[in-house]
Parts: structure tokens; C-alpha cells; sequence
């Protein structure tokens, strides 16, 4: 918020992120593809989760509409994968503008549980209806380029999730990230003063989902090869929990747990379906010893209880600091 | 015409009947107090007058408008301004932000310094300045309801809704609190509605007073006849 150092640091970021892969094999370049990818649905879903307080389970799914509209459309008709891309964020969009408006006055767990649902109907049209989608075979897609290159790829990528940062950042920068959080910290009162709560909710959802469905546009003409593992669970519950281990309602806290949690599953991949386990372990442990994540362990190491100096520097009477907290 | 009308509301949860046909009206420009014992329906006529419940029967009437069951953004939006008995500010954003996203639902054109501005002018007008940077979770109680105070009045409401904002507060600080909300009336030409157990506070501000009892309204008058009526005085101490 205060003045150029924010894009001073995304500066340097970038710049560093550009330079990085040159030096690297193929493998680890693959990486931090996969990483990319992953910071795109983690920063989205957090734009939900972290931003506004709701908890998708269909952010997976939204992928898979994108990856599944852009892929069906380049095999069956020859379109285009960017405008295929183009095509299944919008229906990604369109789709959560629905889902949004149909579930979102119900709020809390039956959110969840609805998209969990749209999650799950999805996942088995898309395994059965073989025909279309090849099931579980996964369909086979043209590339982004017309000669395939590791490094092409991770430049589109990159580019792909600064933008989706860059709208992140500048939405919860404008009235609606105020908005945003208002209704995250509570409704009614945010209703009390003016907030269009639903209308607040259904805009997050449906940019969230162009985003996830713009993400797994990409992603299925990165693996050339798109399954339902995109519109999956797993791949669904992998988002939350970088999202909660990064540090949920920060822009940067999503972008660590993305790279962190895509990394560590490389190392741990040995482990086969533990490695499942491991994450679980992982995610529980930073659940108790850091609750705001790997961004809020960092904060708190950087400064102790910074919020309650600064009340008392401010002069104010600061009687029940507990309380609310 | 009265500011505020409430025709015959009636509000009830599953069996339990909070209020029964209550009629009230309140005139624009005066300060306009709501008293009665525990539980007898006064916040629970705020939430519905407000739209946080939607009244079972009945019918509230706001500026000329029927309001009954709009929700609530809509409702502030038209000029209505609430506090909370038990606090709700933003807990993790800053006293700063608190009363801008109040700010800017009121004037959703103005640029971000004129938000902020106003925002400050506000918070000092309730004596917050100091904490502007503050998350509004690590304030006292009585801090945090000066904040609700400043969040309302950027909604630049007519009508002001005040649960029990007394609560807590020494005698010397009473006098300034009903001094300030007389200014309210006075000075920035608001109408006030005003639940508050602090008799002494609302004899001194009130031009009305109404009583409610077990859902009911036992009677409105001016505050010397509210005090001085055995209704009133059985409502309060028993039979």
C-alpha cells in the first residue's frame, strides 16, 4: 500500500524468476512450470477463501472446465488452443457466475458442500463420457507452441500467473478488496454499512473461477495431455493446503505454498500414496504452530506481536487485547 | 410524517414470540429513546427495523419508503445507521479500514484520498485518531464501540441506531457521550434512535421515549411521563 516498495520487490521477483530456469535441466525446469500453475489456483482460490471468507470446492473442477473446453475444442474442431484458452476461461467464468448465484446466499458449509457436489458430477461426466473426453485415458492436445520448448513454456506461464497476481493485487487495492474483506470479517456488520454482500461474493467467485479456469487452460496445453486428475479432488485439496500453509488473505503467503508444496512433493514422491500422508502431517503441524502460515511464521519471527506495540504506541487503551482475536 | 414508522411488527422465532404488533414512530431531528428490561424485544426491533430479520407481520416505513425485509445493505444505503450491542467491528483490519469500507459504499465514485480523509475525519470525531493504524481486534470494548460509532456516521445515515453505546462508561464520560450525540442531533441534523439502560442519559437527550415490555410497547411519551408512569416503574421493579 505505501508507496513503490511492493513494486520495487514484484520487480526483482520477476526479474529473478526470469533468470532462474536458464541454468536448470529440464526436470526442475517442469518444476517450476507445475509451481506456476499451482500459484495461479492457490492465489485464486485464496482471492475466496482468504479474501472473502468462502470455502470452494470446485476450484479443481474450474480448472478442469478450462483445460476440458480448450482441449475438446483444439481436437474436435481445430480451434485455436489460445482461443480455446480464451473460450474456457470465459465458460469457467460463466459457470462460477452460476454456481455463485445459485449457492452463495446459502454461505458456509452448504457452499461447500455444493461445490463439492459440482466437483464430483463433473469428475464423473468427465471419466465416463469417453467419447468426448477419452475418460480416463485423458486427452491428447496440441501444444501452445509449434515447437516444443520447456523454456517457452515456463515464460508463458510466468506470465500467465503475474497477470493473474497483478488483478489480484490491484482488486484487493480498490474498494472491492475493502469490500472483500469486510464481508470475510463479518457479514452482518458489512451488510450494516452498506456492503452488497452478495453481490460482493458472487463477483469473487466468478473471477476466481475464470482464473482457475484460465490456469488449467494452460496447464492442459502444457502436459499435452489432459485427465481428470485436473478436475480432481486431490488436485482440489493440494490448492487448499498451499494456500493454508503459504498463509491464507495474503497475496504473497499462496505464491510460497504453491512452490513450497509442489517442491517438497517432488522429494517425497518415492513415498508413493504417502506422500499424501506427509502433506497431511505437514499441514497440521503449520495448522498449530503457525496458523497464518509460512508468510505469518516469517512476520511473527521478523517482528514479535507487532500489532499490540503498535496500539500501545499509539497511546490507546489497549485493556482487552485478547478479546476477538 | 414521521422518519421512521413501525405498523403492527411482529417478530417471532419458531415458538418464541419477541415481538407483538408494535407501533412506534420517530420524528425527524429528535433523539428518540428505547428502554425497557432484559429481554424485552429492544434490539430484536432493531435488527428488524434494520433488515437483519424480516418482521413476521407488519410493516416498517423509512423515509417514506416501505422497508419491510429489504436487506440490510440496502436499507443503509437509504439512510440508516446501526451500532451493534455486542461489538462487530472488522476484527482483522485496521480502525482506518473499518470506517472506509463504510466510506466508500457511501461515495463508491470518490477517489481513495477523499475516502481516507473522510475516513480520519470521522474516527475524529470519536476520538480514535491516535488508532487509525490499529487492527481493530486489539481494542477495548469501549474503544470498539467508538468505532462502530465512527463506521456509522460515514454511512452519512438521517436516521442513527444506537444499542447500549453507554455500557461501561464513568459518569463523567456519560455527560460527554450524551453531549456529543445531542450534537449529533443538533449540529449534523440526525435523527436518533436509542437503546440505552442509562436512565440519566436518555431524561437529559430524549424528546421521546418509548417503553417496551415483553414484546410489546407498555407505552411512548416524553421522558419525565415514561418515568413518573406505575407501568412503567412495575415494568422495571415487578409487581
Amino acid at each position: 500500500m505505501t508507496g513503490k516498495k511492493p513494486a520495487l520487490v514484484a520487480a526483482l521477483v520477476l526479474a529473478s524468476l526470469c533468470v532462474l530456469p536458464l541454468g536448470l535441466g529440464i526436470y526442475p525446469q517442469h518444476v517450476l512450470i507445475v509451481s506456476l500453475f499451482y500459484t495461479m489456483m492457490a492465489c485464486s482460490w485464496n482471492l475466496l477463501a482468504g479474501y472473502t471468507g468462502q470455502v470452494s470446492f470446485g476450484h479443481a473442477a474450474m480448472a478442469g472446465i478450462g483445460a476440458y473446453t480448450s482441449g475438446i475444442l483444439a481436437v474436435k474442431a481445430g480451434v485455436n488452443p489460445w482461443v480455446g484458452i480464451a473460450a474456457g476461461t470465459v465458460l469457467a467464468a460463466v459457470l462460477g457466475l452460476a454456481l455463485g448465484a445459485l449457492c452463495l446466499k446459502m454461505g458456509g458449509i452448504y457452499l461447500s458442500l455444493t461445490t463439492l457436489a459440482f466437483s464430483q458430477i463433473l469428475h464423473i461426466v468427465i471419466v465416463n463420457e469417453y467419447d468426448v473426453t477419452r475418460g480416463t485415458m485423458g486427452l491428447q492436445v496440441p501444444g501452445l507452441m509449434s515447437e516444443y520448448s520447456k523454456l517457452g513454456y515456463y515464460y508463458i506461464m510466468l506470465a500467465a500467473a503475474a497477470a493473474v497476481l497483478a488483478v489480484i493485487y490491484r482488486m484487493i487495492h480498490s474498494n472491492l478488496g475493502l469490500n472483500f474483506r469486510a464481508v470475510q470479517n463479518d457479514e452482518l456488520a458489512a451488510k450494516s454499512v452498506g456492503v452488497r454482500v452478495l453481490h460482493v461474493r458472487v463477483l469473487a467467485f466468478t473471477v476466481a473461477s475464470a482464473m482457475a479456469g484460465f490456469a488449467g487452460g494452460l496447464y492442459g496445453h502444457y502436459l499435452l495431455l489432459i485427465t481428470p486428475e485436473i478436475p480432481s479432488l486431490d488436485l482440489q485439496f493440494k490448492v487448499l493446503a498451499m494456500t493454508v500453509i503459504g498463509g491464507m488473505g495474503s497475496l504473497v503467503g499462496p505464491v510460497l505454498g504453491a512452490f513450497a508444496l509442489n517442491i517438497l512433493e517432488e522429494y517425497i514422491r518415492g513415498y508413493g500414496e504417502y506422500h499424501v500422508l506427509v502433506f497431511g502431517l505437514v499441514a497440521l503441524v503449520v495448522a498449530r504452530f503457525a496458523p497464518n502460515g509460512l508468510l505469518g511464521l516469517w512476520r511473527k519471527l521478523r517482528r514479535p506481536a507487532p500489532a499490540a506495540e503498535e496500539a500501545a504506541a499509539a497511546g490507546g487503551r489497549v485493556r482487552d487485547a485478547s478479546t476477538g482475536s | 410524517m414521521p422518519l421512521l414508522e413501525g405498523q403492527h411488527v411482529s417478530k417471532s422465532f419458531g415458538g418464541v414470540q419477541a415481538l407483538t404488533d408494535v407501533d412506534f414512530a420517530v420524528e425527524a431531528g429528535t433523539v428518540v429513546g428505547l428502554i425497557g428490561p432484559n429481554g424485552a424485544g429492544k434490539t430484536t426491533l432493531f435488527n428488524t427495523v434494520a433488515g437483519a430479520f424480516k418482521p413476521t407481520a407488519g410493516r416498517i416505513v423509512f423515509d417514506g419508503t416501505d422497508v419491510t425485509g429489504l436487506p440490510a445493505n440496502t436499507i443503509c444505503r437509504m439512510g440508516m445507521a446501526r451500532t451493534f450491542q455486542v461489538t462487530r467491528p472488522f476484527a482483522g483490519m485496521t480502525c482506518l479500514e473499518n470506517v472506509m469500507v463504510a466510506a466508500i459504499n457511501r461515495h463508491p465514485q470518490k477517489p481513495r484520498t477523499f475516502i481516507e480523509s473522510f475516513a480520519r475525519e470521522k474516527l475524529g470525531l470519536t476520538g480514535l485518531d491516535a488508532l487509525a493504524a490499529t487492527e481493530a481486534r486489539h481494542l477495548n470494548v469501549i474503544q470498539k464501540k467508538r468505532l462502530e460509532l465512527a463506521r456509522a456516521l460515514a454511512t452519512e445515515p438521517k436516521l442513527l441506531m444506537l444499542d447500549e453505546v453507554l455500557g461501561g462508561l464513568n459518569t463523567q464520560e456519560i455527560g460527554q457521550a450524551v453531549e456529543f450525540i445531542r450534537r449529533l442531533r443538533d449540529e449534523a441534523g440526525l435523527t436518533i434512535l436509542w437503546i440505552e439502560h442509562v436512565m440519566g442519559a436518555i431524561m437529559q437527550a430524549a424528546q421521546q421515549v418509548i417503553v417496551l415490555d415483553q414484546g410489546r410497547v407498555l407505552m411512548a411519551g416524553t421522558p419525565t411521563e415514561v418515568v413518573n408512569d406505575p407501568r412503567v416503574i412495575q415494568a422495571y421493579l415487578g409487581e
